[in-house]
């Protein structure tokens, strides 16, 4: 037994030193350094002058408006953007899932825009959003639909990035469903059809419910990545018009980058650290996604 | 009639994520008087001039080479670094096992203005700035966390009975492992696959810091294409609508486990 034991424990060590190794080594020595930078006043324009400012970055972060416009900014742009992607990545994939003819085809199509180097993609959505030469208001033109400003209006500047980031990352949300669904035992959605169920109650009795570890995965992840969105809203408004769609990451990038005070920049990234740990940790114990089902005896 | 409805919701579905393709490929066939006219044509007078600019630059070429050696390393690396870790969280409970997993999910939340700085100067230090291999590290390290992630959850479905009847049968951990566990996981993997070759083959700010003159991967080589005060939309259009052929192509190499049924069915 004891020797069980110990060719057990060894093979977890082994199996997870890898990748033990490479993250430590990549990772702990840049959140160290933004840590301590939280607390200074670093800045690049006088790096020789360095001074311990313990909170106060955090301090004027808290006071200052622009930090809670471009916290709810973030908030509204992840939340919303994710909500929709996660129910036409499901919707799609459950449909794909059923289909039996071009599934391959339509497989194809659907991971295109995660194929498509973004660089290209955003750039082409720029010159379709264009109000006078774009072909988006040349659609709302012959659909008699009043042409819109699109990204340079208030109304409508966080819907069309919205737009974009759905366009985008719906795939990733379906390729992780339909690996999912490949992966699901036959047997209930067969003793289901038996049973004649509808279709409506198959997806949402079995479906959802067996695809739930998957949805929560894929919902996940696409929140951390939608959190620190950065390259589609930097490309397409630059925060604008004003700061309406300034996100937190934007935000530490005017700091960081285009002011060089990268203490104050660490501090915002190190709020968003600590938001995003915060809530992933909230809805991995409430789903409990954070320990496995079941374990080898 | 219900069949139907399906089909036209999924063709619907395909025409939505095509558009921006098909606006890209027009542009590609454009003069770029034709690719700013006002109202936007939809018939034009097509010329390959873009193309043939593209296709008879080196440099072009190059970035191609970069992004396959660095996305197919991150991809082969990534799963052969992660795979196991997901397997021995998914099924094994040991002191500290969730806090692990947390820490490793962690590792994508930190917003990546905080790394860029730290990473430049540690690459510097340890002389692979510029290199393949420093941008497959950084791209396995940024993709790691999603890899174990789901391919945790993918074992996790996985019913653990044969993988007891093979220690039953005397195999070591290591023998089921390889033999049983990663087969059967294999719709895992190609979703996984897919998408780390994905990220990775489209990473543009660790590239771009770590990389840039030597190597140079296509999404950096392509934003060269936008300049301050003009975007180049042929040769912009078209080198990214050829970078689409050998994605498409992994994609297609990869996806065979995603069709239903294949692998799991039989004895489920």
């Amino acid at each position: 037994m004891s020797q069980f034991r110990k060719e057990k424990n060894r093979f977890i060590f082994l199996m997870l030193m890898p990748a033990t190794i490479l993250l430590v080594g990549l990772t702990l020595f840049p959140f160290i350094v933004s840590f301590i930078l939280s607390f200074t006043d670093y800045s690049l324009l006088r790096p020789g002058q360095t001074k311990f400012i313990f909170l106060n970055n955090y301090i004027e972060l808290m006071t200052t408006d622009e930090f809670w416009i471009a916290l709810r900014v973030t908030l509204v742009f992840t939340i919303l953007a994710v909500f929709i992607q996660v129910v036409l990545g499901v919707t799609f994939a459950t449909l794909l899932h059923n289909e039996n003819t071009n599934v391959s085809l339509l497989r194809t199509l659907y991971l295109l825009p995660l194929a498509i180097t973004p660089i290209a993609a955003t750039f082409t959505f720029r010159l379709m959003f264009n109000p006078s030469l774009g072909v988006l208001n040349y659609f709302m033109k012959l659909l008699g639909l009043e042409p819109q400003a699109w990204l340079a209006s208030p109304n409508t500047a966080l819907f069309s990035l919205i737009l974009v980031d759905t366009w985008q990352w719906t795939p990733f949300i379906l390729l992780i469903c339909l690996g999912g669904l490949a992966s699901l035992p036959n047997e209930p959605f067969e003793a289901a059809k038996v049973d004649g169920a509808s279709s409506w109650q198959i997806f949402t009795k079995i479906t959802v419910p067996m695809l739930y570890p998957f949805i929560g995965l894929a919902l996940l992840f696409r929140s951390i990545d939608a959190f620190k969105t950065f390259d589609i809203i930097y490309v397409l408004t630059s925060g604008g018009p004003g700061i309406l769609t300034r996100t937190l990451n934007l935000y530490a990038f005017k700091h960081g980058i285009e002011y060089l005070s990268m203490g104050y920049a660490g501090s915002i990234a190190i709020v968003m650290l600590i938001i995003t740990i915060v809530v992933a940790q909230i809805f991995l114990r409430k789903n409990k996604l954070l320990q496995p089902k079941d374990t080898l005896k | 009639m219900k069949v139907f409805f399906r089909r036209l919701a999924l063709y619907a579905f395909a025409l939505w994520s095509f558009f921006p393709l098909y606006w890209l490929l027009n542009t590609s066939f454009k003069t770029s008087k034709d690719a700013l006219a006002r109202p936007p044509t939809f018939i034009f007078k097509p010329i390959m001039k873009n193309y043939t600019e593209v296709i008879k630059n080196n440099e072009v070429w190059g970035y191609f080479v970069d992004s396959l050696i660095v996305a197919f390393g991150t991809t082969l690396f990534g799963l052969l670094i992660g795979v196991p870790a997901a397997y021995v969280l998914a099924r094994f409970k040991f002191r500290g096992s969730a806090d692990f997993g947390f820490w490793i999910l962690s590792t994508r939340m930190t917003p990546p203005i905080a790394m860029l700085i730290p990473f430049f100067i540690m690459y510097l230090k340890l002389g692979i700035l510029d290199t393949h291999i420093g941008i497959i590290i950084a791209h396995v390290g940024l993709n790691l966390s999603i890899i174990v992630w789901l391919m945790r959850g993918f074992y996790e479905e996985i019913p653990m009975e044969i993988e007891e009847a093979s220690y039953v049968d005397g195999s070591s951990f290591f023998q089921t492992f390889y033999k049983i566990a990663v087969p059967l996981s294999m719709p895992g993997i190609s979703a996984v696959g897919i998408i780390t070759f994905l990220f990775s083959w489209n990473e543009f700010l660790f590239a771009l810091v770590l990389g840039d003159s030597v190597v140079r991967t296509s999404p950096v080589g392509l934003y060269g294409f936008v300049g301050y005060q003009k975007i180049y939309w042929g040769q912009l259009s078209a080198s990214a609508s050829l970078l689409l052929i050998p994605v498409l192509f992994f994609v297609f190499l990869f996806q065979k486990p995603l069709i239903k049924g294949l692998t799991l069915g039989s004895f489920k």
